[in-house]
């Protein structure tokens, strides 16, 4: 079989929804710009490409459509190169790296984007015209459970304390506002063009939080709860993209892989507890890869909420992984559709970076479901 | 026209006064420029300009009608920026009362105006020929003074002092703009300290005051008896002097003292007692600082209101006092206060007799004219009745009888009024006494229109207890509440039927107006807790369908109604605003459904009037559900529209519906309104929509259930907004099936009579006649 390789990975600055400095970038716009940094970035011949494959959590209004289509069309891809718009909420983008990986392993096509973007600003959560099946929601309420509430199960069920989450949230900033601060996010970042002006800062890391200021916040899902907008990723603008290809093409065209991408997986559980969707899919991938949880060096846990990561650590193994290294979702934002791309390129990144041998990228995803993937180093 | 002529305004002077200059010309619609001195070593040489606006954003009450309009005031500085007023037609000096930087000012304005830019002073103590002094004679020709009050957005009153060089188009020019434009009623006074209102008003505070310290009144006994029985706000003295500011008091006395002649009665009771001097000095300013004659003590979690002891300096729980002064007014009117044996009548009388001879002495020293000296002291005050008003109401005669009894000089005007009033209807016309000794018609501004004067000398066409209905000429009927609190009942249903029979024998159309202080608080819920006590649900059913039906009538009748709101305009009122097919609000329009605070769901119409306008804004994104989250969001969460122009955004108005500012010009507005809808006139079309039943209820459900676990609804919350949730879904319907007017308002009522049937909504409805506030329940 055909090996695979992330060959590349650039995103645009994560910003505040609704607050933010990217606000009145159209998602689609958001997309190109990076999906042409990305192509610039690499060098990648671009009439090669097979397949734009774009992940979207809310895909209507300005992200209806096929968004992906479109996105080619306005950062000008060859027309011989399609495009495909795919949701699975959060997972989205892992899910169209996944879907490459497929397709190449099957001799359909050599190279490919994949990528991911979400508007929270343009296009609210749920959408704008939420219709649930009343009866799925009189006999399965939790079917349609908000994330908070499932947070908050995950808080209560794995007794993971406020204080916990807190401490957690503290390190994701830190993290975070340390790379941003060392340059370590800049070659990653592309800038976006919005409002005249260029974003090239990331708009959410908040470098002064602390436990004291963290604690002062009221929950915000449930008034009895742990849960708080300080210890939730919050709602954020953002786009990623990964050029995912085989390992021979990479060669062949002089690309500089990152990472060779060495097993995957998706698993459903419980959609009230969908923030322990990580464990099964993790596990699921390693074991595929033939791997323990001690052997991963590399590990990014995508931070939907600090809760549900402490909970999935708790009940993975990763003993000797540096875990979200230049911090998580909680600091970084969590754009839906984009940070599947975001973390695995980040994972890819890191291994080459830190010099690790396995990295594993893994995230929750509502509605009840896990992703994950594991690289390996290419050097 | 000369409105037309202001296009820009300059504003000089970003402090609080400024600032708040700048963001009602903004509400009035022109472009302002904003400027400030650059403060030492400053980064961002705008940055006092600059600031006032972000604080503009966050003043409460607010001091913009719409968020956006602060978008039109351009901050800048002095150093850089003069030229940006070579194109204002009005510059406003709003700076430090100091002669010398005021004059170097209008130096440097003078070099870059246009000519004929108006530039004018908001100062409040300084006079008008010191202002000019020396200055060259051209811009004394364009010079004023323009005399805003605090707030300005919402005090109406604007003083103006035209100097005897000054040109009538420069006043002309200014009064119509502060008159159509900033809603202001203007009076021109004369060039004499304090102008008129702070002239009579700082006389009468100081008095109030001074006169409690000595008699030992208790504060709250002073603002019981200088307050509603006269006509004057609950502030009183006491708690108005926290409001304006104690720290702003001795500046406005000082100067006072040093700018009146020797022999003005002020100078009697001019003092600057210790007992202020301390509380100021110890920060205790008014509500601005850490409290002032009234302070409300946080300690212990708790908030208790105290009062301060004016003989102690202490404070102490505040008290509600019962006062057999106040009685004997509430049943015989202010005379029966002012002649009242007991110690507060005793001090009302103090105060206000001096105050009231003081105000009848100063004629025609501050104005020529009565009615203009009662106008700044009911716009500048917010007094019910000016001094003549309040002389009217208790009896010139007496008064003068009284006063002279006291020991007190009688003013020569007084005396001159004899056994007669200052005011007199005269075959209809309103006149008032002048210094000639004879009756004078009173001047309304050109275009002003006033149910009340229409109302004095002529018989309403038709009316009952909470009604009337008046020929307002040229065709057009006027449906005037004056129920309590202008509430809704049977009976003001009654006579909009009666109205809507009237109209199509020999008239154009009908506007729907008052002029009470609110258009109206809502429907009378009264009738609820009588339904609930006695268990006669039908006549709460029997009520919601008058109203439903008599609503759609107006709606669809084959004639223009116009509803013409000013103040309040809630529940019921608000729903019938949504079914007129024209609204002219004054921009003071506070507007909303907000039913769901007594447990109940707009019952008239209301829920269903909102989905029909979001389902044709064209501002709401596709498919069918943002209709229904757009109503549902502005009705579960009672949303109240802070001025006519918020009212839009939240399409309580519609575009095409009219903002009028002047509260005066109301009534002139939607008459034109009505004459020009009339012309060939065509009723609105009955149109369904399509809505998604179950599974937008399922939706809203969800929202509901989470807003009730992060504690943001209450439990009652809960089972009114799924009640509610049920009308805006559509019920039983689906998406593919259409839904008439009929279904939805049938879908209102039933929900409507389910909620009212409800204890814990009977229970909001209790506490709401009691308290006048929202149960939380």
């Amino acid at each position: 079989m055909k090996n695979v390789v992330i060959a590349g990975y650039a995103r645009s600055p994560f910003t505040f929804a609704n607050k933010g400095e990217m606000t009145k970038v159209r998602p689609d716009d958001l997309a190109a710009q990076v999906v042409a940094g990305l192509i610039k970035k690499t060098g990648v011949p671009v009439g090669d490409l097979e397949d734009l494959i774009l992940g979207c959590a809310f895909p209507e209004g300005e992200q209806g459509l096929n968004m992906a289509r479109l996105v080619g069309f306005i950062a000008e891809l060859p027309l011989s190169v399609a495009g495909t718009t795919v949701n699975r909420f959060c997972g989205s983008s892992m899910q169209a790296i996944h879907m490459a990986a497929g397709a190449i392993q099957m001799g359909a096509g050599e190279v490919f984007i994949c990528a991911g973007v979400e508007s929270m600003t343009r296009v609210p959560m749920m959408g704008f015209n939420p219709l649930p099946n009343p009866d799925l929601y009189e006999r399965y309420p939790q079917a349609y459970m908000s994330m908070g509430e499932t947070a908050e199960n995950v808080a209560r069920d794995c007794q993971i304390t406020r204080a916990a989450q807190e401490a957690f949230a503290v390190e994701s900033h830190a993290k975070a506002s340390a790379a941003q601060s060392q340059g370590r996010l800049s070659d990653e970042i592309v800038a976006i063009k919005s409002n005249g002006g260029w974003v090239e800062q990331d708009g959410c890391i908040r470098a002064g939080t602390t436990a004291e200021g963290l604690a002062e916040l009221k929950p915000a899902f449930d008034e009895q709860g742990t849960v708080t907008a300080g210890t939730s990723s919050p709602l954020t603008d953002g786009a990623a993209a990964t050029l995912v290809c085989s390992e021979a093409y990479a060669e062949a065209k002089g690309l500089a892989p990152l990472a060779r991408i060495k097993s995957i997986a998706v698993a459903g559980c419980k959609p009230e507890v969908m923030g322990l969707g990580p464990v099964a899919a993790s596990n699921k991938a390693l074991e595929r890869a033939g791997l323990g949880g001690a052997d991963i060096d590399i590990a990014e846990l995508n931070e939907a909420f600090a809760s549900q990561c402490l909970a999935c650590l708790r009940d993975l193994d990763l003993k000797n992984a540096a875990i979200n290294v230049d911090g998580g979702a909680i600091a970084l934002g969590h754009p839906l559709g984009a940070t599947g791309a975001r973390i695995t390129g980040k994972a890819a990144q890191l291994l080459a970076r830190e010099k690790g041998r396995y990295a594993l990228a893994s995230q929750c995803i509502g509605g009840g479901q896990g992703i994950a993937t594991v690289l390996e180093a290419v050097h | 026209m000369p409105v037309s002529e202001i296009k820009k305004v300059g504003v000089i002077g970003a402090g609080v006064m400024g600032a708040a200059i700048a963001a009602h010309m903004a509400n009035g619609g022109v472009d302002v420029v904003l400027l400030d001195i650059v403060p030492e070593g400053a980064e961002d040489r705008n940055v006092i300009a600059a600031s006032a606006i972000q604080k503009l954003l966050k003043t409460q009450p607010a001091a913009l009608m719409h968020k956006s309009f602060a978008r039109r005031i351009v901050p800048g500085n002095l150093e850089d920026h003069l030229d940006r007023l070579a194109d204002c037609d009005w510059i406003v000096e709003a700076v430090i009362e100091r002669l010398d930087i005021k004059q170097d000012l209008y130096r440097k304005i003078a070099a870059v105006r246009r000519p004929g830019a108006v530039i004018s002073s908001n100062t409040s103590t300084l006079p008008l020929h010191r202002l000019t002094e020396g200055l060259p004679q051209d811009l004394c020709q364009d010079f004023l003074i323009t005399h805003f009050f605090n707030p300005p957005r919402y005090m109406r009153l604007l003083e103006i002092v035209a100097g005897p060089t000054a040109r009538p188009e420069t006043v002309e020019k200014v009064r119509a703009f502060a008159d159509e434009r900033l809603g202001k009623g203007v009076v021109m006074c004369k060039d004499t300290p304090g102008f008129i209102a702070n002239r009579i008003g700082i006389f009468w505070l100081q008095c109030a005051v001074v006169t409690a310290m000595e008699q030992n009144l208790p504060i709250e006994e002073a603002d019981a008896v200088i307050g509603r029985p006269l006509g004057i706000p609950k502030t009183g003295v006491f708690a108005l002097l926290d409001m304006v500011g104690l720290d702003l008091m001795p500046h406005v006395l000082g100067s006072m003292a040093e700018s009146l002649p020797t022999e003005d009665p002020f100078h009697a009771i001019y003092q600057e007692p210790a007992l202020i001097k301390k509380l100021i000095a110890d920060g205790y300013t008014g509500r601005k600082g850490k409290g002032g004659f009234y302070r409300l003590n946080r300690d212990g979690g708790g908030k208790v209101k105290e009062a301060l002891d004016l003989s102690s300096g202490d404070y102490r729980v505040s008290e509600k006092p019962k006062l057999a002064s106040v009685a004997a007014a509430k049943k015989e009117g202010p005379r029966a206060l002012l002649a009242h044996d007991d110690r507060s009548g005793r001090y009302a009388w103090s105060v206000m007799s001096r105050t009231l001879a003081y105000a009848a002495s100063l004629v025609p020293e501050i104005s020529d004219d009565i009615p203009a000296v009662d106008e700044a002291m009911r716009l500048g005050f917010n007094w019910d009745m000016g001094p003549f008003e309040l002389m009217d109401k208790i009896g010139p005669a007496w008064f003068a009888q009284r006063l002279e009894a006291d020991g007190q000089k009688v003013p020569s005007l007084l005396k001159a009024a004899g056994e007669g009033t200052f005011y007199q209807d005269q075959n209809g016309r309103l006149t008032a006494f002048g210094t000639d000794g004879a009756y004078h018609p009173v001047k309304r501004p050109a275009g002003v229109l006033l149910l009340a004067d229409i109302k004095r000398g002529a018989a309403p066409v038709a009316g009952n207890g909470s009604a009337s209905l008046w020929d307002v000429g040229d065709g057009v009927l006027c449906l005037e509440f004056h129920s309590k609190m202008n509430s809704l009942d049977f009976k003001i249903l009654f006579l909009l039927r009666k109205a809507l029979k009237l109209v199509p024998q020999g008239y154009r159309g009908l506007v729907v107006y008052n002029e009470g202080s609110n258009f109206s608080v809502g429907a009378n819920i009264g009738l609820l807790l009588i339904a609930a006590k006695v268990k006669a649900w039908f006549l709460a059913e029997w009520m919601v369908r008058l109203g439903q039906n008599t609503y759609r009538d107006m709606k669809y009748a084959p004639f223009p109604v116009v509803v013409a709101p000013s103040g309040m305009a809630l529940g019921g009122g608000c729903e019938m605003m949504l079914h007129a097919d024209g609204v002219q609000a004054h921009g003071e329009t506070y507007c909303g459904l907000v039913e769901v605070g007594v447990g109940v769901v707009p019952g008239w119409g209301g829920c269903k009037e909102m989905l029909w306008r979001w389902a044709k804004s064209k501002k709401r994104p596709g498919g069918p559900m943002p209709p229904v989250i757009k109503s549902f969001e502005t009705i579960s969460m009672a949303q109240v529209a802070k001025s006519a122009h918020e009212a839009k955004d939240l399409l309580f108005l519609r575009p095409e519906d009219g903002i009028t500012m002047n509260r005066d010009r109301l009534l002139a507005g939607a008459k034109a309104k009505v004459l020009a809808l009339a012309e060939g006139y065509t009723p609105p079309a009955q149109e369904t929509i399509q809505l998604p039943g179950r599974s937008a209820l399922a939706a809203m459900q969800m929202a509901v259930d989470g807003f009730m676990k992060n504690g943001k609804a209450l439990p009652h919350d809960g089972v009114v907004s799924k009640g509610l949730a049920r009308v805006l879904s559509g019920g039983d319907t689906d998406v593919t099936e259409t839904v008439s007017e009929r279904e939805i308002l049938d879908l209102e009522r039933s929900v409507f009579m389910k909620l009212a049937r409800h204890p814990d909504s009977i229970a909001r409805v209790s506490h709401m006649l009691k308290t006048g506030k929202p149960l939380r329940n």
